[in-house]
């Protein structure tokens, strides 16, 4: 492990000044870099060779889904976290959140140690003071026979941790704990109970020909968002045979962003639209109600007839009538038949079992308010943050509890109200399981000591439960693993096999208290207001829970490419009308509350209605994600439907116009290609060759050229140093001599792009920020100086700057509905390119470098030599992707405020790449660091690298296998056949520039639900 | 060095005086003017100045370094940069050109420093300040026996002021 | 030197529109004069102290912004990807056009033997060195890591590891900085007799022993005169290539590379008029006030201005001729890429700086076409400023607007300069403007052994000195 040694970078940094600005520039400043120590082991841990990675397989906790994955470890210390290829569900994907568990893990605003509260502070105090005080609080409350009325809030988890809570709470005498997940679609899982039998069936995208979805965004957030989002892109993989989408929403989110149609409903319409289309309501009432054409609704009902036992309905509004809705759109299923072909109740998730729904947190917030409640625990979850407000303040009702106890290691909102802070470890720190398929259960192990001085809430309970004569007895065990392995069936040896898979078919091994869903809708007041308000979860930050992982923050919003910000969604005709432009502030108000974010004008939004995310607004939750945008919880109505859940949406909303605006923290230059084909795309009947291909938009520039473009990815590097264009003068060719020991110039390494996978998920991004160490640079606290007294203090301040350091970036570009701003069309286009280097075999960014920092090797990876660059940056202006990115600040240099890993964020760096200074130009390597890996183990065990042997960050986490990276030069590498591919094309081919990226078409299919022109 | 020194006010009478000097071969002469005057350079009459030499030389020296120097170290260690050849030699063109520039004008600055025989900090026997301004200079090397005839001339050719440097 | 322009017979003001040939000084009488008003020029005075305490001040601004920039980063500088080069990249050019008038006085018009140049070119020489000088710390300051600035040097190292002679940024580093040395030689070379002149007039010993290292033991021979004379002509000769070269190299870093409105074939001939014409600017910016402060007015003539003002002329409608081209070319092309990028530049994001840049560049020198103008030095002073304002946005706009509006539509942006920008704009002409302060009050600002050769010189007899 390296440790920066401070002074010896301030001595150079003066002298660098110096140098610079005097005369002796040439003789001193020779190291810029860091000095660093190297600390050996004395004595190597077992089976840890320093540089070489360890793998554990763990279970991710992130959401309900539990998908499987691979920790690596180096050094004893997690750096990446990349899916589980054995995983049944995650097959080897994992989604951004997944991977930013990292940040979770390594946030320097956890409590690093237990705290209490003394007056208004929370002091730190040790382990056994903690359990001494909580234990006689717990005796004081027994005692006075209050133990029936104690809360324990938990965040929802699967697997047997809720039991072993509800043992350890009934043995107390308190009542079962709560188990919350703002994000969960409780009225889904409802009234998938009612309708299947099944609270979460499996959804085979496979088997589907026609997926209606209302309002589900089962691409992002929505369910199981990497296993759905395999299926979806192996379904659509099919191309000829691939399920149509049909997306019912006020709202284009993701889903409906790759959908082949939008129909635009009104929000709360869609229980008019399921009638119809259930033959229990007319057509012209579902028109009436949800604003769109009969017509397009017959087409829609004529659509799903043809389509016969292949329709996958599937709901996830989140209105008051959510439930019945749900109910509706099974029964569309059904009446098609396909319940059990598209809809598979028999092989059902788990992950949801034991949810407790919104109401009841309400319930129990009440009581709190009655000051009832003389002792409350809270872990994971953070209700002072989910509750809307006009639900009554939680905090309020908080305060009025005996003693507050908090399991949470962030500083949450909720953890800071409290009194008593046991900070639980993070799950990459604990043993523990979770429930994926009903039956399967995921192991999760421990791949590190704990960061700082926290204890699993398993362990603290059982020492609590020790302090008590009258349970100790059944709780005799030394930590919660030694009760978990006492409890697995097969014992510890069982449990150690079972472990290297971490799925294995059990079930949890004890059981929680089951819940009774027994509540009545309570719709939320609709207010008053000419705009419908529709608040959804931000994919990436979620309910908040995101906000203080800087990847998750920095990661542009996959639909608005927003980031560290909110914003207030407005159709562009409705801005035009108000006189709104991007950014220009808007206050919307309802029935619950108002906030006040810049506009984002998104024609994927009905004219009528306003869409904001939730996610930000925290006031606290550490130096991320305080006083970042506003919380949309303030927007939402206090109202649940049938389930219990949280009614989101179904208010109405006043908005104004306020005269100041800021600049949107946005990636988006234009949204529009202009014709540079950069996303191209075919119809399907072009493909099938049906049709001529159209060009459409496409204006090549003049002088295509004369080869073909593959040529550049069989040709070795450079013609020229292969002496095709011989020159003369060059003798020695060095490493790009064919016979060369190193044997570097018989490869080319090249990366294919499925257009027709990609869902613009944007894994791939956090998956490189992981792998390559790149610096997030919009937090606050990073901005540049305004003056030489004031600081630019906005989030995201660089990024408005376009300083964001995204080595891959997720291009999302509009087509069609160019008239956007005078009238609503739900009908266009959206083509995602995840743009990187193209590692171009004439790239134009090398010959114009001065010192070489740049150069081709000779298996065709565009080179960036970091400690040769001097910072001409003309290597940028001259890349026609403009994928290079510049080191503005020391993001690297701890000593610096925009310094981007404060400790110990910088654990998770990765050990095999550079963390880049200050003043040097840096972009995609096509991770070279994986590829001299491969090829040393492959030389260390004497033989050839085999095809597909490895891969590269963000085609490994990719959840739609969109991206395959390999050896171009040798066909029994995939990507040289994806190369081939018809529907294969470079970007700015006319440039002549021969990319080692090719793109395969985006395939699009003629909207299902079409009218039939008259 | 000995000789005899003349100051003269106007033009024609210096140029009358060189021509007359020359003629008697009372010894080296040596003509001091503030600035170049063709009528002076007539009387003169000095042989084509070998300066130029230096600057063909110097330039072919340049351009040869300029273009040695790209391609050696092209070809030393190759690095292909946007597959281009590895010795490029029609941009090296360029430091071709600018390594002929400066080799080839500062050896014709040293050709002129070692012709004119400057820097020269010894003693300036045979100058006059005056001679840098309004006045035109005439200095005849010789010793006492040809000093006087030096002396009459250059009184009859009218010199304000003539003078004998010992 | 090797006289440029033969002396007259006859005096009595000629017709204003004189081949600028034989220009002549009719009021400067004798070589007595000459030396007098010259270096009556050199002494101290409360403005001069004044202006260089200022120009010092200035500097200092620079200077430290620069301490700030290094120790932060170039973040704190305007930049907004994909805008890469910003206000460094812009003002060195800027300085280095200036830079061009110098030489092209002192060495095109020598050959050209155009006689106007004698009064203005030791000042404009003066001014090419101090403004080479500036352009010079610009890339350096532009950099990431400006400390490792010598890694585009070829200097031998143990590595054998040398710049990439491809690059258009090495052909930089080799014209500018081989046109700073011979600028410089230029500079001192013409300056030897006049610093011979200095120390034959000093009295003050030390003075006097320092111009006399200086002077090198300049003593007027003929012998001296004779190889001077091939070397300044040979000097010549070099440096009216050098001069084309070095802006043609200059306009290399854009026209070299492939980003819409910098990849064009015209911009060599374009950069290098750009340069002449901003350069003249300069030099009536600095001339014009000198000659009045001075008291030199007739030294440098109406005459001369109006001279001057004609190359400007010229040299503007070369400028706006390449703009329309630019343009033409744009369309012609078919390229969309190219198209919508010119759009965008005249009509669009950035219209403003572009038609900043057609007004001070293209429209207003057209009031040259008036004599009555062209010698009036009020409005030419006026003038010059506009241009030098024109020049720097015809910069700003070839560097700013081609980046932010490229290939890539996803990656279009904007820039904003930040004060650090501004800082070292100022700091730019503090240092420039100091050094040339310090150089008009210690060197001659006019050659006297030139002037020398247009004055006539005495004669006895009769016939005005008029040569067979």
């Amino acid at each position: 492990m390296s440790t920066e040694a401070g002074t010896g970078v301030k001595r150079r940094d003066f002298l660098k000044i110096l140098g610079a600005t005097g005369a002796t520039t040439a003789v001193v400043g020779c190291s810029s870099e860091k000095v660093g120590k190297l600390i050996p082991y004395v004595v190597n841990p077992d089976n840890t060779v320093p540089g070489v990675s360890q793998y554990y397989a763990t279970t991710c906790r992130e959401c309900a889904t539990a998908c499987g994955v691979m920790a690596e470890v180096r050094e004893g210390r997690p750096i990446k976290l990349d899916g589980n290829p054995e995983h049944p569900l995650s097959r080897g994907a994992i989604c951004s959140t997944g991977l930013s568990a990292l940040q979770g893990l390594y946030n320097p605003d956890r409590y690093r140690s237990p705290m209490v509260r003394q007056g208004n502070a929370l002091t730190p105090i040790t382990w056994d003071k903690a359990y001494e005080l909580l234990a006689q609080k717990i005796g004081e409350v027994k005692s006075r026979g209050q133990a029936g009325s104690v809360v324990f809030i938990n965040q929802h988890e699967s697997g047997t941790f809720p039991g072993f809570l509800d043992q350890w709470l009934s043995a107390q005498g308190m009542p079962a704990h709560l188990s919350v997940d703002p994000l969960a679609p409780t009225a889904t899982l409802a009234a998938n109970q009612k309708a299947y039998g099944a609270a979460w069936p499996d959804l085979d995208f496979g088997a589907a020909k026609l997926i209606v979805s209302f309002g589900a965004d089962f691409l992002d957030g929505w369910g199981h968002n990497v296993p759905q989002q395999l299926q979806w892109a192996d379904a659509r993989a099919k191309l000829e045979g691939a399920p149509r989408l049909v997306y019912v929403g006020a709202r284009r989110s993701l889903t409906g962003l790759n959908a082949d149609q939008w129909i635009a409903a009104k929000p709360g319409s869609d229980m008019a639209i399921c009638a119809a289309l259930t033959g229990q309501g007319t057509m012209a009432a579902a028109s009436d109600s949800s604003g769109v054409s009969v017509a397009v609704l017959e087409a829609l009902a004529k659509a799903i007839a043809e389509a016969g036992s292949g329709v996958m309905a599937i709901c996830g509004v989140t209105t008051a009538d959510a439930v019945d809705c749900g109910v509706m759109v099974a029964e569309i299923n059904k009446r098609a038949g396909s319940v059990g072909t598209t809809i598979k109740p028999a092989s059902a998730h788990g992950g949801y079992a034991g949810l407790s729904s919104y109401a009841e947190v309400i319930t129990s917030m009440k009581k709190m308010a009655d000051g009832s409640v003389p002792l409350a625990f809270v872990r994971g979850a953070n209700p002072a943050h989910t509750t809307p407000k006009s639900a009554g303040s939680f905090a309020e009702a908080f305060a009025k509890v005996g003693f507050k106890v908090s399991f949470s290691s962030m500083p949450d909102e909720t953890a800071q109200l409290s009194d008593l802070i046991l900070p639980d470890n993070h799950w990459l720190e604990s043993w523990g399981d979770a429930v994926s398929t009903v039956g399967q259960l995921g192991l999760q192990q421990p791949t590190l000591d704990p960061v700082f001085d926290t204890k699993s809430t398993g362990d603290v309970l059982l020492e609590l439960a020790k302090k008590d004569q009258a349970i100790a007895a059944s709780y005799n065990v030394a930590d919660y693993r030694t009760w978990y392995i006492s409890k697995y069936p097969g014992g510890a040896p069982a449990f150690t096999t079972a472990l290297t898979k971490a799925t294995v078919s059990v079930s949890p091994l004890v059981t929680a208290t089951p819940r009774t869903l027994s509540v009545t809708a309570a719709a939320p007041a609709a207010g008053s207001g000419d705009f419908y308000v529709h608040v959804f979860p931000s994919p990436t930050l979620g309910d908040g829970r995101g906000a203080n992982k800087p990847w998750l923050q920095e990661l542009p919003d996959p639909v608005s490419k927003i980031a560290w910000q909110s914003w207030v969604e407005i159709h562009p005709s409705t801005a035009k009308k108000l006189g709104v432009k991007e950014g220009s502030h808007l206050t919307v108000e309802t029935a619950g509350g108002s906030v006040t974010a810049p506009a984002y004008i998104y024609m994927g939004v009905r004219p009528d209605t306003v869409a904001i995310a939730l996610g930000q607004g925290h006031t606290a939750y550490g130096r991320f994600a305080q006083n970042v945008g506003v919380n949309a919880f303030d927007l939402v109505v206090n109202g649940w439907d049938a389930s219990g859940a949280l009614a989101l949406n179904g208010s109405l909303a006043k908005v104004t116009v306020l005269v100041d605006s800021s600049p949107l923290v946005t990636t988006e230059g234009s949204a529009r290609q202009h014709g540079r084909g950069i996303g191209q795309a075919m119809t399907l009947a072009a493909l099938l060759g049906q049709e001529a291909e159209d060009d459409h938009g496409h204006h090549p520039i003049p002088g295509m050229p004369s080869q073909d473009f593959r040529s550049g990815l069989k040709a070795p590097v450079a013609a020229d140093a292969q002496g095709e264009f011989a020159d003369p003068m060059s003798k020695d060719k060095g490493m790009y001599d064919a016979d060369h020991v190193q044997k570097m110039e018989k490869r080319r390494w090249a990366m294919t792009i499925d257009l027709a996978r990609c869902t613009g998920c944007s894994a791939c991004v956090t998956a490189c920020y992981s792998e390559n160490n790149i610096p997030t640079v919009g937090a606050p606290y990073q901005g540049r100086a305004l003056s030489p007294v004031k600081w630019d203090e906005n989030p995201g301040a660089n990024i408005i700057k376009g300083r964001e350091m995204a080595w891959i970036r997720l291009e999302r570009y509009y087509e069609g509905n160019e008239n956007s701003e005078n009238e609503f069309s739900s009908d266009f286009d959206t083509r995602f390119v995840p743009m990187m280097c193209q590692h171009c075999g004439n790239a134009p960014c090398e010959p114009v470098c001065p010192v070489y920092a740049t150069y081709h090797s000779p298996d065709g990876l565009n080179v960036q030599v970091y400690n040769r660059c001097v910072g001409t940056r003309y290597c940028s202006n001259n890349c026609p992707y403009k994928v290079r990115y510049f080191n503005w600040f020391g993001y690297g240099e701890p000593e610096r405020r925009q310094y981007a890993w404060p400790d110990p964020m910088h654990w998770a760096l990765n050990p095999d790449v550079t963390v880049r200074g200050k003043g040097v130009m840096e972009k995609c390597t096509f991770c070279v660091q994986r590829i001299r890996e491969a090829e040393h183990r492959a030389r260390a065990e004497g033989r050839e690298v085999k095809p597909d042997e490895f891969t590269v960050a963000c085609a490994q986490a990719c959840p739609s296998r969109a991206i395959v990276f390999g050896d171009a030069a040798d066909e029994n590498w995939t990507v040289s056949k994806l190369a081939y591919d018809r529907r294969a094309y470079h970007v700015f081919e006319e440039l002549n520039t021969y990319t080692a990226v090719v793109y395969l078409k985006k395939v699009n299919y003629p909207a299902p639900a079409l009218p039939a022109q008259a | 060095m000995q000789g005899v020194v003349a100051a003269f006010h106007e033009i024609d009478t210096t140029c009358a005086a060189i021509e007359d000097l020359k003629k008697k071969r009372l010894g080296d002469v040596t003509v001091y003017s503030p600035t170049i005057r063709h009528e002076l350079e007539h009387a003169i009459d000095a042989p084509q100045s070998i300066v130029r030499r230096f600057t063909l030389i110097g330039g072919l020296l340049g351009v040869s370094f300029g273009y040695w120097v790209a391609i050696w170290s092209s070809n030393y260690w190759p690095l292909v940069v946007g597959g281009k050849a590895i010795a490029s030699w029609i941009p090296y063109t360029i430091i071709g050109f600018e390594m002929m520039v400066l080799v080839g004008a500062l050896s014709t600055v040293a050709g002129m420093f070692i012709n004119s025989r400057i820097p020269r900090l010894t003693s300036t026997a045979g100058y006059d300040t005056r001679f840098s301004g309004g006045y035109f200079g005439i200095f005849v090397a010789c010793d006492g026996a040809k000093a006087g005839q030096a002396e009459e001339l250059l009184r009859q050719h009218g010199a304000v002021e003539v003078r004998r440097e010992a | 030197m090797a006289t440029i322009a033969r002396p007259t017979r006859g005096v009595g003001i000629r017709g204003p529109n004189i081949a600028s040939a034989d220009v002549q000084l009719p009021a400067v009488e004798s070589y007595e004069q000459v030396d007098r008003e010259i270096i009556a020029t050199l002494g101290f005075t409360k403005k001069w102290f004044m202006g260089l305490s200022v120009s010092v001040a200035a500097m200092l601004i620079g200077a430290s912004a620069w301490i700030y920039q290094i120790y932060w980063g170039l973040g704190q500088a305007g930049y907004e990807p994909p805008v890469m080069w910003g206000n460094y990249i812009i003002t060195f050019v800027f300085w280095v056009g200036i830079g061009h008038a110098g030489t092209l006085i002192s060495a095109i018009l020598f050959l050209f033997r155009a006689g106007f140049r004698t009064s203005i070119y030791r000042a404009a020489e003066a001014m090419t060195v101090f403004a080479v000088m500036t352009a010079g710390l610009f890339p350096i300051i532009h950099i990431g890591r400006p400390w490792k600035f010598f890694w585009l040097l070829p200097y031998p190292n143990w590595r054998l590891l040398f710049p990439n002679f491809k690059s258009p940024l090495v052909w930089d580093v080799f014209a500018i900085s081989t046109y700073l040395t011979i600028s410089t030689t230029f500079l001192y070379i013409g300056l030897i007799p006049d610093i011979a002149v200095l120390r034959d007039k000093e009295t003050n010993p030390t003075r006097k022993r320092i111009l006399a290292v200086l002077s090198l033991g300049w003593r007027n021979s003929d012998r001296e005169w004779r190889h001077f004379a091939k070397a300044y002509l040979f000097l010549a000769a070099f440096s009216t290539p050098l001069v084309l070269s070095v802006h043609s190299v200059v306009s290399f870093d854009f026209a070299m590379a492939l980003t819409p409105g910098w990849h064009a074939s015209i911009f060599p001939p374009y950069f290098v008029a750009g340069a002449i014409f901003s350069g003249f600017a300069m030099v009536w910016t600095i001339a014009i006030p000198m000659r009045k402060w001075f008291k030199l007015e007739h030294y440098i003539t109406l005459n001369h201005l109006d001279a001057t003002a004609k190359v400007v002329l010229f040299t503007s409608l070369v400028v706006g001729c390449a703009y329309m081209i630019e343009f033409f070319i744009a369309w012609y092309s078919g390229v969309r890429a190219e198209q919508e990028f010119f759009w965008n530049r005249v009509f669009g994001q950035w219209w403003w700086a572009a038609w900043i840049m057609l007004l001070c560049n293209m429209a207003l020198p057209m009031s040259l076409w008036s004599q009555k103008l062209r010698r009036n030095p009020t409005w030419l002073f006026i003038l010059s400023l506009f241009i030098n304002l024109g020049m720097w946005f015809e910069r700003f706009v070839i560097v700013v607007p081609s980046l932010s509006h490229e290939f890539e539509p996803w990656q279009w942006g904007g820039y904003t300069p930040s004060w650090i920008d501004m800082s070292f704009l100022i700091g730019s002409f503090g240092w420039f403007f100091m050094w040339f302060l310090l150089f008009v009050k210690q060197l001659p600002v006019m050659a006297i052994a030139e002037l020398k050769e247009i004055v006539a010189p005495r004669v006895k007899h009769g016939h005005n000195g008029g040569h067979h």
